[in-house]
């Protein structure tokens, strides 16, 4: 009888198989920025990052692959390779800025911007260097450096991927207030990524304690933020290169904030 | 590995498949580029929007239509062009790890679903306009116009919801979670909004006034920007005085 059908009954799948089946031919979702999973388990982290544009490109897209290779022995080209890409990608998005004023300010608001975003970091670093000793982490100084280049360089990749719309509004507003603010916007989303990937790369440092990288990243926000009023005027004109006078970054903006407000609240009357 | 050429040939009836939101041949477009596909969605937007476009357009001056038509479609694809390096950023950034070309195909079908959608509108709406009293530099009829915006609203609201529907279908497929493809999409609109508003300012007027000419740009189209009309706005409800 059954010896002469060799093919089985069609026995219809349980709902539970089913669910299983579908949860096992569901698509993988990209690894995770970061995990309890050590750095380099998987082969695709230990493959070497030959060029700046591998970097960019491990960056956005294998996060692991960049911090694996950041704790490998000579990383210190990887991390010039990535400072230098952070300086350029900075000095592009400054001509962006520049077009808001043109003239001189094509070249003076690229090179404050690369400048200060440079200066900030180079500020904050041994203070970072302190917090992840402090932290119990058995980061070495190449390596949290390494950290803080991967941070400036996807900040200002993604500056980049903000340019056009930047020089859109750039194109359509005499306002220095707005776009002084829709800058900022800009900066702090692309800021939210960058901590976002130094967070990952925190918490395979064996650091205890995560709070000594939150207090240092209001630090590095409140530098950043004080370097454009330090450096000011980035957008609009001046007869100096450097501000005359002595301003805190919260003064300014308030009072950039009320001269545009009363200069609005004129204007309609006119 | 390259398609076979036999895949390349297309079909304007593919239309209707992107429109079904069938994910698995939408997804499976997307991974590819596909020149004679990129030409059919394009040519789907520049005459869906357009079309729509000239029925906007069309009560205040023929001219005016041409200029609609014309504009319509350019504000789509300069939004699409202005965000497309900074979506194909933000969707590994925030856990769908698509290349750029699958981010962009994403976005331009979302788009073509919804020039589609208005451009088989857009004898309605031409219909309506045709119906209506017409605008004259002596009157206008408020009615009319306030009936003629709304019917706007509402069919443009429709279109945008429909493509994005779809699009958070293909983002579903494409990144295997929800939550991912939620986060996403918000992402991508909000980047959309933010510029697509902008260009619309930039770019008025659509159904035009009585009062002004008939132009293409205002003359003070780049004075300016959305936002901050908004926000003047805001200002002077509550006069300092």
């Amino acid at each position: 009888m059954n010896e002469n059908n060799p093919v089985p009954p069609q026995i219809p799948p349980s709902e539970s198989a089913q669910k299983f089946a579908a949860k096992i031919y569901e698509p993988v979702p990209p690894p995770p920025l970061s995990g309890p999973r050590p750095l380099g388990d998987d082969p695709a982290e230990r493959v070497p990052i030959p060029h700046a544009f591998a970097a960019i490109e491990a960056l956005l897209r294998q996060p692991r692959r960049l911090l694996f290779q950041l704790r490998q022995p000579g990383a210190g080209e990887l991390i010039a390779a990535m400072l230098f890409t952070a300086f350029v990608s900075s000095l592009i998005y400054g001509v962006v800025a520049g077009t808001f004023s043109g003239g001189t300010q094509l070249w003076i608001a690229p090179v404050k911007i690369a400048a200060g975003l440079m200066i900030s970091a180079g500020i904050c670093l041994p203070s970072l260097y302190i917090f992840t000793c402090l932290s119990g982490s058995q980061a070495r100084l190449s390596e949290v450096a390494g950290l803080l280049a991967g941070m400036l360089m996807l900040m200002t990749i993604l500056l980049i991927g903000f340019a056009p719309v930047a020089w859109i509004f750039s194109q359509s507003t005499e306002s220095v207030l707005w776009m002084g603010l829709l800058h900022l916007i800009f900066w702090l989303v692309a800021t939210l990524f960058g901590v976002r990937f130094m967070k990952a790369g925190y918490s395979h440092a064996n650091a205890k304690s995560h709070a000594g990288l939150n207090v240092w990243i209001i630090i590095f926000l409140l530098v950043a933020l004080q370097m454009t009023t330090a450096l000011r005027p980035i957008l609009g004109k001046s007869e100096t290169f450097f501000p005359t006078e002595k301003k805190f970054f919260v003064g300014h903006w308030f009072d950039c904030l009320k001269s545009s407000v009363s200069e609005s609240r004129s204007n309609g009357r006119d | 590995m390259h398609p076979p050429a036999a895949n390349l040939k297309i079909h304007p009836a593919e239309i209707a498949t992107l429109l079904r939101g069938e994910s698995e041949a939408i997804s499976g477009w997307s991974e590819q580029w596909n020149p004679p596909r990129l030409l059919l969605h394009l040519t789907v937007i520049v005459l869906g929007a357009g079309c729509y476009g000239a029925a906007m357009g069309w009560w205040r001056d023929p001219q005016q239509a041409l200029f609609v038509a014309i504009k319509f479609p350019l504000i789509i694809l300069l939004t699409m062009l202005g965000n497309a390096l900074i979506n194909a950023m933000l969707a590994p950034l925030l856990g769908l790890n698509i290349p750029f070309r699958q981010s962009f195909s994403a976005i331009l079908m979302s788009h073509t679903i919804a020039a589609a959608i208005l451009g088989a509108f857009s004898p309605l709406m031409a219909f309506l306009t045709w119906n209506a009293p017409l605008m004259t530099t002596q009157a206008i009829s408020l009615p009319a116009y306030n009936l003629i915006k709304l019917a706007h609203v509402a069919v443009i609201t429709f279109a945008g919801t429909m493509g994005n529907v779809r699009l958070l279908q293909l983002l579903v497929r494409l990144g295997g979670s929800r939550d991912v493809a939620f986060r996403v999409l918000f992402a991508w609109l909000a980047g959309n909004l933010f510029l697509g508003s902008q260009l619309s300012w930039i770019l008025r007027p659509f159904i035009g006034s009585p009062t002004l000419p008939v132009q293409f740009f205002r003359d003070g189209a780049l004075h300016g920007n959305f936002y901050e009309n908004v926000l003047s706005s805001i200002l002077h409800v509550f006069p300092n005085d």
